[in-house]
């Protein structure tokens, strides 16, 4: 069945390289339709959790907005029916949901300012420390397990084993500090603190953003460089390897359009699944250079017990992850046909 | 397939004995911290000395003072039990509601199952530190409701974990022989199942109790659940993070603790990983790439690690 596939998908390659695309845009296609099917009851199940923790908990929302003096039987009667929170639960849940669903999630207790208006404005500094932390692990974790593999049994591959273990029993905020000390404490290269948009100049951007982003970007540049050299070790050894090597091709072809390309699977896989780690990573960011950020917003209002901003918070991030899980593992799909070749 | 991550394989250093003692040292010596690190802790963790701020180490304050010249030793010292009881507190959650659901699962039928998994999948997209946050939010700011949180977190992990280990053995032969024989489905999961299950779980405890240590570090750091003056490990890193300029070393040794501690606890679930053997490797290996599969939003890097 698989060799038929193989010759048929290779004779149309010859005539004109659009079926196995196809085949694969149809796999893609499969895997992001199962995707939705399992992503929408999980992230129903996931906002519900959201939810109930919340109504779930003993403070008393009218109560607390209006003030102890303020807060007699009436007026929190009256608050909690504006607020609806004398529905059951599970009419309030909906009635958040549907709002949430809309852009909708509800207003701070006690700023007044929208919930998704201040996720707004906070979302960027999280997303463009994520963003360049995974391009800075791709970078750094894919030159490293390439050389390593390539180089294997060197002490360049011997050095890079050691910095991998070394680098993985470090979190996140301890790496940060370290960066903080040497980059703008000891050497002022760096700002050591504080975050400018993009539209103020990319330059100045791209200096507030690096550190915490190379923060972030060593543990799983760690990851990544490890699962590629093994992987890419056991590439280089097959057989169609050698057959490319006694064809005359540059090793350098050789290495990037048969070995890497075959290789990269688990490491992207990684890299998708890194994701959220990314995220929490970037909370112990915005606390070690004092950024902005969503962590900040949530810890802020955790401490005065601003529920709906605690709530909408929880439930971007959730989103966010299971989507962004979505997608890696499409285009996963659709790079690898089938996702049983790449979670190896 | 079963390739040993490097702090363990052929050739590296943990092979050496010497280095295996280190680990076990570590460890030992956290847990004897926890039990005794207050009552020996040279000075008072809360004393403030406004004329020793930001020594560094020396003869008098063995690893210096903070910004309130408190000794940082003996900080870090009254902190350990903390950082550790809530540490076990998560793994304690995980483990009990997680293990148990786990061999559930697979002998009360599809429904069950469906039903367990997909609440498993939701929680796992939780992501933790804004979880843990939320749930001080509505608990009331405390690191055993905060860790209680990860614990919950935990359990999905687990429960995983477990299913599959009990799917990969219910389905052996001696078990159908077992029960051709008359044997009961209790007396099976117990004799056939548990123990054979146990090392996989041994290992993962290891790997998490390393995991909720970290995030005990890194919720008191952030001053979640945390009460000032107490000391924690987290918070005497965070409090020298704003006086960086004063005493740039200072860092260095709650981090240094913390990075060592996390260290010497995987190494130990690595080390546990090899003696099990490798006759529950690849098992073992087969579950943790199916984790990693998941939409975990734990630090499944170390899971991971091992599943490659």
């Amino acid at each position: 069945m698989a060799v038929a596939e193989l010759t048929s998908a290779e004779l149309s390659n010859a005539a004109g390289a659009s079926a196995p695309r196809r085949r694969r845009a149809r796999a893609a296609g499969a895997k992001i339709g199962g995707g939705l099917a399992i992503l929408i009851p999980i992230v129903l199940l996931s906002s519900f959790i959201t939810y109930s923790l919340g109504a779930l908990s003993n403070s008393d929302p009218a109560a607390t907005i209006l003030g102890q003096d303020a807060a007699t039987p009436a007026a929190v009667a009256h608050l909690d029916r504006v607020l609806g929170l004398d529905k059951p639960l599970v009419v309030q849940y909906w009635d958040w949901l549907t709002q949430a669903v809309q852009g909708h999630l509800g207003v701070s207790y006690f700023t007044q300012i929208p919930v998704s208006q201040s996720i707004a404005q906070r979302l960027p500094v999280d997303l463009s420390i994520a963003i360049l932390a995974v391009i800075l692990a791709v970078l750094i974790g894919g030159t490293a397990g390439t050389l390593a593999a390539v180089k294997r049994g060197s002490w360049f591959d011997r050095g890079v084993t050691i910095a991998c273990s070394a680098v993985s029993t470090l979190p996140a905020f301890v790496v940060g500090i370290i960066l903080v000390v040497v980059f703008a404490v000891a050497a002022h290269l760096l700002p050591a603190n504080g975050y400018t948009a993009p539209s103020a100049g990319i330059g100045q951007w791209l200096e507030h953003i690096i550190l915490p982003s190379l923060a972030l970007a060593f543990q799983v540049a760690a990851d990544i460089t490890r699962q590629l050299r093994t992987s890419l070790v056991s590439v280089l050894e097959q057989n169609y390897i050698v057959g490319a090597r006694v064809r005359g091709l540059p090793y350098r072809r050789i290495l990037i359009r048969h070995a890497l390309r075959n290789a990269a699977g688990p490491a992207l896989t990684i890299l998708g699944n890194s994701f959220p780690i990314m995220l929490a990573g970037a909370v112990a960011a915005e606390v070690v250079f004092s950024l902005p950020g969503l962590g900040q917003l949530v810890l802020e209002a955790a401490q005065t017990r601003d529920i709906p901003v605690v709530q909408g918070v929880l439930l971007v991030v959730a989103t966010f992850v299971v989507v962004v899980n979505l997608v890696v593992n499409s285009l996963l799909a659709l790079l690898y046909r089938s996702s049983d070749g790449v979670s190896a | 397939m079963n390739r040993r991550s490097p702090l363990t394989g052929p050739g590296s250093v943990l092979r050496l004995p010497s280095a295996r003692i280190a680990v076990i040292v570590v460890v030992v010596v956290v847990v004897f911290l926890s039990v005794f690190g207050s009552a020996l802790a040279p000075q008072d963790p809360l004393a403030i000395n406004a004329n020793a701020l930001f020594q560094g180490p020396g003869l008098h304050h063995l690893l210096g003072t903070d910004y309130l010249g408190r000794d940082v030793l003996s900080r870090l010292m009254a902190g350990t039990r903390m950082s550790v009881l809530t540490a076990f507190e998560a793994v304690g959650i995980g483990l009990i509601l997680g293990v148990p659901l786990g061999i559930a699962t697979v002998f009360l039928g599809k429904w069950f199952d469906f039903a367990a998994n997909r609440v498993s999948d939701a929680l796992m997209t939780l992501p933790y530190v804004f979880f843990a946050v939320a749930v001080t939010a509505v608990l009331g700011n405390g690191l055993i409701q905060a860790m209680s949180a990860v614990g919950i977190l935990l359990v999905p992990l687990f429960f995983r974990l477990t299913r599959a280990a009990t799917l990969e053995f219910a389905r052996a032969q001696y078990v159908e022989a077992a029960e051709l024989l008359g044997a009961s489905k209790l007396h099976v999961i117990r004799v056939h199942v548990v123990r054979k299950v146990l090392p996989t779980i041994a290992v993962t405890t290891a790997m998490m109790a390393a995991y909720a240590l970290l995030s005990v570090s890194f919720f008191t750091f952030l001053g979640i659940g945390v009460t000032p003056p107490a000391p924690t490990w987290g918070g005497v890193l965070s409090s020298d993070v704003d006086y960086l300029s004063q005493a740039p070393w200072a860092p260095f040794i709650p981090g240094a603790l913390i990075a060592i501690t996390v260290g010497a606890l995987n190494a130990l679930a690595d080390a546990f990983r090899d003696r099990v053997g490798p006759g529950t490797l690849p098992v073992a290996a087969q579950i943790l790439a199916q984790v990693s599969k998941t939409h975990s939003t734990l630090e499944a890097a170390d899971v991971r690690q091992s599943a490659a």
